[in-house]
């Protein structure tokens, strides 16, 4: 099942000598890495679903989670309930949410290239982070919850623990997805309309209908995203900005369609980066390591395809 | 035949001649808002011109910025007057997208535009950590404005500016390069088979087209007389000219100036309408507009006019 | 040839569409309003409440008799955050509003596009905001139509220093020799680094950056490392908002208990009062609502804003709007005219009694001549309240000390 090749067996080797030495080193760089490469792998992994199958680039991808975000918040504070309850109605919600857009808009727009999808979402971003905005104002707003400062110790050193939560919702979701699209009929039938439409079409597949329903369940998968973001960051209506393009970044990173890769992709980015913001002084380069390790693999990867 | 092309292109000089003295003639506040319009122009036009040849770009602001920068430190550092600048901009981030361009073309598609994105945020974080030479997260003045800020020269300085974006423009679209720009895009081994050298075309389009977007980072440095690491990279000067390209019809040049032209004016109008939420009113219209006019409203009207017959 | 025709109509529409843009206006008969000319981010909720406060100022002067005999006016553009659309607004504002005073501002970097517009008319402007030095460099000296109300990042930091020698000199027990400054690597936290290793050159001052929450960032865990490694005496962040409650769930996982722990954003989240992670945490700022009880100017504007508006002021960006209109006023009733010479010469001699406390005079600072406020105030987070501890004039609580460290809350 793990066949790796003779590269991908030293790379593997290489990173794992390279995680023991910083955890001998700083063993919170490597805690607060996976914590973080949780959070960039949760919110990239439903993207790569609906750029891998239906084949768009979704523009709207943060704010759709900011919704879901604001929805919890604000279903939290009414009814006083903690928000990994009210995250259930949030799902149902984002569901329908990813529904309305996908037919009122993205399904109409099928003919046009993927360039104006693309703009599509963009228009659609804005709709959405502007309409929140004339809604919730710009001010910040978070819940204080008290198991969000849960922490540990190794030795004298103590850490969050609760963000420990963002890699398992991760691997949760990299597990659900790949059942699903491997054991289930509906997710045979999405790969298979994401490899090739025209030809699930000819065999029967209705491939509107899969395409609605794959954004609409990335759609529900950002609203639980988006309501774990919330107990953890601030939220505001541009809060989503950034987050489309980081997980833009990633996905292109892995190869369209290579799911487990986004996780492994997140994990090299996220310990990178906690790496170098533990060196002093480190704190405004760590971002310049998560856009050149991108352009590295990105062209790492041509090279050895030797495309033309 | 002949008669009814030039009649169409008389009538179609005089058009953006009018077009372009109306700013002149109403005052300084059309002068700003026209020379905001004529830098998206510029920027969407360049962009086009790229995705002519099948390759998208999302480093627009990285350029726009890389070449608001060169033009201020050029001035600081090597005393070149305001002018001298933006030409140094243009052929400064032109080298720059010159060396880039010959590793990262061999990119395609969504993998190239996320490297171009990649590319411009390094460039914003190099710059504003490196404080000594570029003043860091603060930014930088620039000593001495062009025109000293005179409203209509710097108007005509805009335009000037546009006339070349759009000149090279057009003369990408009917000249040689066009047809093996659109092969390209088309059938890339089908192109290679007709001995077109893809590699060499796509860098030197992409060289160009990137020293068009740092010219006019070099003019928008004069304008406003600044430059820092957060508002000279903003992604808005990615995400707009795309939208106004979309909008006004993608692989031609009059789709990229109409669609900013369009877009350009509604920005304004609605702020003044609807100062609470304008931007809501701007995204439903660019929804709509990609809904209803797939091809832009250029493509629209090109589809009209072929139906009803020649004029 | 209909479709020419149909195709020069859509032209026409266009143009027509077009000029309505940039008319100019008339008077609509009757008295000519006194008009002032407002610039703010709208989308933000800092020019949102600060120009709704500017436009309480102005109905209140108007139902007051108006100005000189004349109804005042506000006219507000959205500057949307950018500079080149920020400069546009300045722009209409000047020709076809033809505005008497520019009022407004938040952003430096949206000021840096306006000020060479701004220089170009020179007309009397009161601006709001913009801390940056930069903009302070970029407007130069001998530009008297020009007032700055916003402290500068320097002014703030020489007014901090003043506090804490007071508080210092008052409160014996608090200790403030080892500093820990966490800021975000954006231009305002940058500064505010800066500022602060400038003027507290006695005191042992390290720092890190970070990147905020409002950029995309939001993890503290290295730089909170560091900052528990030195063993600060005073621990102060320079961020956004959005950073305030995350930095404190995340010192608290972290263990990480400095006997002064301080926040200087320039505002707070919708509901950090609410968190028992607030309690005594020490803030610098230029207003708060308790203040109502201490200054009657404050709670007179506080109510007529949460009665006009049905929300709270939530950013001193509101006071300052509203006192902005205020101090032109003044200053218009006192001169009895609009002449420009006339008028800088009575602005200088201001003494308005703000709803922040101050007594808003103007004086030069580095390099402009009619700075407003310098001092900032020192206040503390308590029972859910922001209560001022420094100046002592204003104070309205006494100082929390040591934080209390979090295994104990």
């Amino acid at each position: 099942m793990l066949k790796m090749n003779r590269f991908q067996q030293i790379a593997a080797l290489l990173a794992a000598i390279c995680i023991g030495m910083i955890f001998l080193w700083r063993p919170t760089a490597i805690v607060y890495g996976v914590q973080r490469a949780g959070l960039y792998a949760a919110v990239a992994l439903p993207m790569a679903l609906v750029l891998g199958i239906v084949h768009i680039v979704n523009l709207a991808h943060g704010e759709i989670m900011m919704v879901g975000a604001y929805s919890t918040y604000f279903l939290s504070r009414t009814f006083g309930i903690d928000p990994y309850l009210a995250l259930i109605p949030t799902v149902l919600v984002l569901y329908v949410i990813g529904v309305a857009i996908y037919k009122s808009t993205i399904s109409r727009s099928v003919t046009g290239s993927e360039l104006s999808q693309l703009i599509l979402t963009f228009g659609i971003a804005m709709v959405l982070s502007q309409t929140m905005n004339l809604i919730a104002t710009s001010q910040p707003r978070k819940l204080s919850l008290s198991y969000v400062s849960s922490s540990a110790q190794i030795g004298e050193i103590s850490f969050g623990t609760y963000e420990f939560v963002f890699p398992v919702l991760a691997a949760l979701m990299l597990i659900g997805m790949t059942y699903f699209l491997r054991k289930t009929k509906l997710g045979k039938a999405a790969t298979a309309v994401g490899q090739n439409p025209r030809g699930s079409a000819v065999i029967g597949i209705n491939v509107q209908r899969t395409y609605m329903i794959i954004f609409a369940l990335s759609s529900a998968l950002l609203g639980v995203v988006g309501s774990v973001f919330m107990t953890k960051m601030s939220i505001f209506p541009m809060v989503g900005g950034s987050y489309t393009m980081k997980s833009f970044c990633l996905v292109a990173m892995a190869g369209i369609g290579n799911l487990p890769m986004v996780v492994i992709g997140s994990l090299v980015l996220g310990i990178a980066e906690s790496t170098i913001q533990a060196f002093p002084g480190g704190g405004g380069w760590s971002s310049l390591v998560f856009f050149v390790l991108i352009i590295a693999v990105i062209l790492v990867r041509s090279f050895r395809e030797k495309t033309v | 035949m002949r008669q009814s092309t030039t009649f169409k292109s008389t009538a179609g000089v005089l058009l953006v001649a009018i077009v372009a003295a109306v700013p002149l003639l109403l005052g300084p506040y059309a002068q700003s808002v026209a020379r905001t319009i004529l830098m998206y122009l510029i920027l969407s036009v360049s962009w086009d011109m790229l995705v002519r040849s099948g390759q998208l770009s999302f480093g627009i602001a990285g350029f726009f910025g890389l070449g608001s920068y060169a033009a201020v430190l050029s001035a600081q550092y090597l005393n070149l007057p305001p002018i001298l600048t933006i030409l140094f901009a243009g052929i400064f981030v032109g080298l720059v997208a010159y060396l880039l361009g010959a590793v990262v073309l061999r990119l395609r598609g969504m993998y190239f535009a996320i490297t171009t994105l990649a590319l411009a945020e390094i460039f914003r974080i190099v710059i504003r950590n490196w404080e000594n030479f570029t003043g860091g997260p603060t930014g930088t003045l620039l000593p001495k404005m062009a025109f000293n800020g005179d409203s209509v020269l710097t108007y005509l300085m805009m335009l000037f500016t546009a006339f070349i974006a759009v000149g090279f423009s057009l003369w990408f679209e009917h000249g040689k390069m066009h047809f093996a720009v659109t092969a390209i895009r088309d059938n890339e081994v089908v192109a290679k088979s007709c001995g077109i050298d893809i590699y060499r075309s796509l860098v030197i389009v992409f060289a160009v087209t990137s020293a068009i977007q740092g010219a006019v980072g070099g003019t928008y440095a004069q304008l406003y007389g600044f430059v820092t690491p957060e508002s000279s990279f903003n992604v808005n000067y990615t995400l707009i000219p795309l939208a106004m390209t979309l909008l006004g019809g993608m692989y031609r040049t009059w789709g990229p100036v109409v669609g900013s032209i369009m877009l350009g004016l509604l920005g304004e109008y609605l702020k003044l309408f609807i100062p609470y939420g304008h931007l809501v009113i701007y995204g439903l219209i660019i929804v709509f507009v990609i809904l209803f006019m797939p091809r832009g409203i250029v493509g629209l009207i090109q589809e009209r006019f072929r139906k009803g017959g020649t004029l | 040839m209909k479709k020419v025709l149909r195709f020069l109509g859509v032209l026409v529409l266009m143009a027509v569409f077009t000029m309505s843009i940039f008319a100019t206006g008339e008077a609509e008969g009757g008295e000519e309003p006194i008009k002032f000319g407002g610039v703010w981010p709208l989308g933000d909720i800092t020019g949102d409440q600060g120009s709704k406060a500017a436009q309480i100022a102005i109905d209140e002067i108007n139902a007051a008799g108006g100005l000189l005999g004349r109804p005042v006016e506000l006219i507000v553009i959205d500057s949307e955050l950018s500079p080149e659309k920020g400069a546009a607004a300045i722009e209409r504002l000047a020709t076809i509003e033809d505005v008497d005073f520019f009022v407004g501002g938040m952003s430096s970097g949206v000021h840096l596009g306006q000020i060479p517009t701004l220089k170009k008319y020179r007309k009397i402007t009161m601006w709001t905001g913009a801390a940056s030095h930069t903009v302070e460099e970029a407007m130069g000296p001998n530009q008297e139509w020009y007032f700055h109300l916003h402290p500068w990042d320097y002014n703030q930091g020489a007014s901090y220093v003043e506090g804490w020698d007071a508080i210092a000199e008052r409160y014996p027990e608090i200790k403030t020799d080892r500093w820990f400054l966490a800021y975000e690597e954006g231009p305002f936290g940058t500064a505010s680094f800066a500022a602060t290793k400038a003027l507290f050159a006695d005191r042992e001052i390290y720092g890190e950056p970070f990147q905020s929450a409002a950029a995309g960032g939001g993890d503290y865990t290295a730089v909170l490392e560091r900052a528990k490694e030195l063993e600060p005496d005073v621990f102060i962040w320079a961020a956004w908002e959005a950073d305030a409650l995350p930095l404190m769930e995340q010192s608290k996982a972290i263990d990480f208990n400095p006997p002064l722990y301080v926040g200087a954003p320039p505002g707070w989240p919708a509901d950090f009062g609410e968190s028992p992670l607030a309690e005594n945490v020490t803030l610098y700022g230029m207003w708060a609502p308790s203040l109502n009880n201490v200054i009657d100017n404050s709670k007179q504007f506080y109510d007529n804003y949460v009665t006009t508006y049905n929300e709270e002021p939530a950013t001193y960006f509101a006071p300052l709007g509203y006192s902005a209109i205020y101090v032109i006023a003044e200053a218009v009733e006192r001169a009895g005219t609009l002449d420009q010479e006339a008028l800088i010469a009575e602005l200088k001699k201001s003494k308005y009694q703000s709803p922040m406390g101050e007594i808003i005079t103007f004086s030069p600072s580095n390099i402009i001549s009619n700075q407003g406020i310098r001092k900032q105030k020192i206040l503390q987070w308590q029972n859910g309240m922001q209560e001022v501890i420094w100046p002592f004039e204003y104070s309205t609580a006494e100082p929390v000390y040591p934080f209390k460290p979090w295994k104990e809350r």
